[in-house]
């Protein structure tokens, strides 16, 4: 605990579903909160969660949640003495962090060299190579332009993956499988990182073969202390962005585990850090393991490893700004297993095309084991600006089987009326038999596209008739009826109320 | 009595449902050459407690349009309901083919980021026309069918609305 350094105020700079969980925790710790929002979030679930809550501008991320002066200056101007930067955004802005350290605001994060030595991932993987660490081939810096990246892959050997130099969250990341889709990709990839992360640099890595996609959950304080709380496996990932996490990873065996848990510290150790952070690691279909990147932040799938460990990250995030210690390693204790699925507002039918609009219904699961991390509500509209993940949905118990058995439950309790969500495709993901049996890899989704793709069970569609023609039914009637009385001389405010009573609509 | 006709797979199958009241809530629904007494209770918004004969289904009503997404035990099925006017107007209008022009809609808000191909191109079923961005991901929009690029409306760095034109195949 922190001896007078303790936050009086958070200003969270950030939206949606990870905005919502920090303010909670800062609830619990009787922190009061300040949320930001653009135009498009002045409705959204997170405004109404904070104790206070500052305008930062028009939609567009880069003129709001990506403006380190406007941050700053609600954070002055509402008298808060911490920063919480979520995930994405300004969240590895290593800028954010100095603007903030200037105007004596503690960022809850790590200190802006240890962003600066992981930020750009081309830095990162040469401090790793000189720390000892083994990392995925690939370029040794940004490249250039297409000429040196089509040199380069010839030299690595096909396939290649395209990079964000600036990357993560799967923006401006392809995977080329010959020549031609490199010259293809390479000026989408630069599109996409420069509207992501207002930086175009690209590089190059080698795609390992059935590659699995293994992170280790650290914390380091001030004090020298630095622990690793276990792994996630997130290889289940549709455009190369996760969504589908579960810890323990299926791969590992002890000794396995605690070699990459002490690299993964070692590699935290080695760039000064402090705060939570995640290591990423590829391993190969024979095991081995290779640093991919650091995200010197707090991840999206954070609460699989507080569902295995009973810690809340958040806090402890907090507790490290404010000078505390972090847990000795062998206090760590995991238990059971979590499995996590993130809902998202798009169609797995049309290549997951986002699909933005009003949530007309909402009705989020409950019972034994089960969290739901939700950023929205029934009347919210999903707006076409930013990520579109409306929940992430965890289940937790003794065994695998168990929890998948649970969030698979959970997943048919789950109603979003509306838009478009993914919830019948996550569905198919947990009864797959390659998931099930716990052999898959980052070609996961793509290698059984269609197989995850299911027709609903044609059992049913006789009762989705009958319901379809008895809501017809009644809706005739009611409006039969109430064209009758309409004709009586009512009120309009009448003819409303009765409307209302009725529960249908107005004809 | 009413008779509903419901469409299937975008109007490839018919199904043709008849109701009768039989109480408040209560029904006698013949479909598929079987009849079933339903208990059917309105819930909260969009939920229907289905009781066919012991069996206890909860129906989730998602209305869009003409067409709604009933879900049951977890699968979603789109059906649009018509009744027998409904039916007969459709009938006389004619229906869709897949021959004459076919209009290339943004299916959201976002923006163009790139058009890759112009007017008088001929192109294939499935084949990229437009590159839309929203939400930060960008999105390939492709050709629904074979045929010659007859209008284009796309223009590249500009925003566009969602069902907005963005091209017309011939």
């Amino acid at each position: 605990m922190g001896e007078g350094r303790r936050i009086r105020k958070i200003l969270v700079a950030n939206r949606g579903e990870i905005a919502v969980r920090v303010i909670r925790t800062c609830r619990e710790m009787g922190i009061p909160t300040v949320a930001v929002y653009s135009d498009a979030d002045r409705g959204a679930l997170h405004v109404r969660f904070a104790d206070e809550a500052v305008h930062i501008g028009p939609p567009p991320a880069r003129e709001s949640y990506l403006s380190v002066d406007k941050i700053v200056g609600a954070a002055k101007r509402t008298g808060a003495d911490a920063v919480h930067p979520g995930y994405g955004f300004l969240s590895e802005k290593a800028e954010l962090a100095r603007a903030l350290e200037a105007a004596r605001i503690t960022f809850v994060g790590p200190p802006p060299a240890s962003m600066d030595a992981m930020g750009v991932k081309t830095t990162a993987r040469c401090n790793m190579q000189a720390a000892g660490v083994a990392t995925v081939p690939g370029s040794p810096d940004v490249i250039p332009d297409l000429a040196a990246a089509q040199a380069l892959a010839g030299q690595l050997g096909y396939p290649v993956m395209i990079k964000a130099a600036a990357g993560g969250g799967g923006k401006g990341m392809k995977k080329c499988d010959r020549p031609e889709d490199l010259a293809g990709s390479w000026p989408s990839a630069r599109r996409e990182a420069a509207s992501a992360f207002g930086d175009d640099r690209l590089y190059l890595e080698k795609f390992l073969d059935r590659p699995r996609h293994v992170e280790i959950q650290i914390f380091a304080d001030e004090h020298g202390g630095c622990t690793w709380l276990g792994e996630r496996e997130c290889s289940v990932q549709r455009r190369h962005q996760k969504i589908v996490e579960e810890s323990p990873s299926c791969i590992l065996d002890e000794p396995m585990r605690r070699a990459m848990g002490e690299v993964a510290v070692k590699a935290a150790r080695a760039v000064g850090y402090r705060g939570a952070g995640t290591v990423e690691f590829l391993v190969d279909a024979r095991r081995n393991f290779y640093f991919l990147e650091m995200n010197t932040r707090l991840q999206v799938e954070h609460p699989v490893t507080e569902l295995c460990t009973g810690l809340d990250l958040v806090r402890l995030q907090i507790e490290v700004a404010e000078g505390g210690r972090v847990p000795a390693q062998d206090e760590i204790v995991r238990r059971g297993h979590a499995v996590e699925a993130r809902v998202y507002a798009e169609d797995p039918a049309r290549n997951f095309l986002p699909s933005p609009g009003r949530i007309s219904y909402l009705r989020v699961p409950s019972g034994p084991g089960i969290r739901d991390d939700g950023g929205v509500y029934a009347g919210w509209v999903v707006p076409q600006f930013y990520d579109p993940m409306i929940s992430k949905l965890l289940a937790w118990a003794p065994t695998r089987e168990q929890a998948i058995a649970r969030l698979r439950r959970a997943l048919g309790e789950y109603t979003v009326h509306g838009i478009t969500a993914n919830l019948r495709y996550l569905r198919a993901v947990f009864d797959h038999p390659a998931f099930r049996s716990g052999d898959y890899d980052t070609g996961f989704c793509q290698a059984y596209a269609e197989e995850l793709l299911v027709e609903p069970d044609p059992r049913n569609e006789t009762v989705a008739l009958i319901a379809a023609a008895v809501a017809a039914h009644r809706r005739d009637h009611e409006r039969a009826a109430f064209g009758e009385r309409a004709g009586a001389g009512r009120s309009n405010w009448q003819l409303l109320g009765r409307a209302r009573a009725l529960g249908g609509e107005l004809p | 009595m009413s008779t509903y006709v419901a469409l299937l797979d975008g109007g490839q199958r018919e199904e043709t449902i008849d109701v009768e009241p039989e109480g408040p809530g209560l029904y006698r629904v013949r479909v598929r050459g079987q009849t079933y007494r339903v208990d059917a209770l309105r819930q909260d918004q969009g939920t229907m407690s289905l009781l066919v004969g012991t069996e206890s289904h909860s129906a989730e009503l998602d209305e869009i349009g003409p067409a709604v997404k009933v879900w049951v035990r977890g699968d979603a099925y789109p059906v649009e309901l018509l009744d027998e006017r409904r039916l007969r107007m459709r009938r006389a209008a004619g229906g869709f083919t897949v021959e004459g022009k076919q209009i290339l809609a943004s299916p959201m808000a976002g923006k163009v980021v790139k058009v890759l191909a112009k007017v008088g191109d001929e192109v294939r079923a499935g084949q990229g026309l437009v590159v839309v961005e929203a939400m930060k991901m960008e999105n390939e929009l492709k050709s629904p069918k074979s045929g010659k690029l007859v209008e284009l409306s796309a223009v590249e760095g500009q925003a566009v609305e969602g069902g907005a034109k963005l091209a017309v195949v011939e």
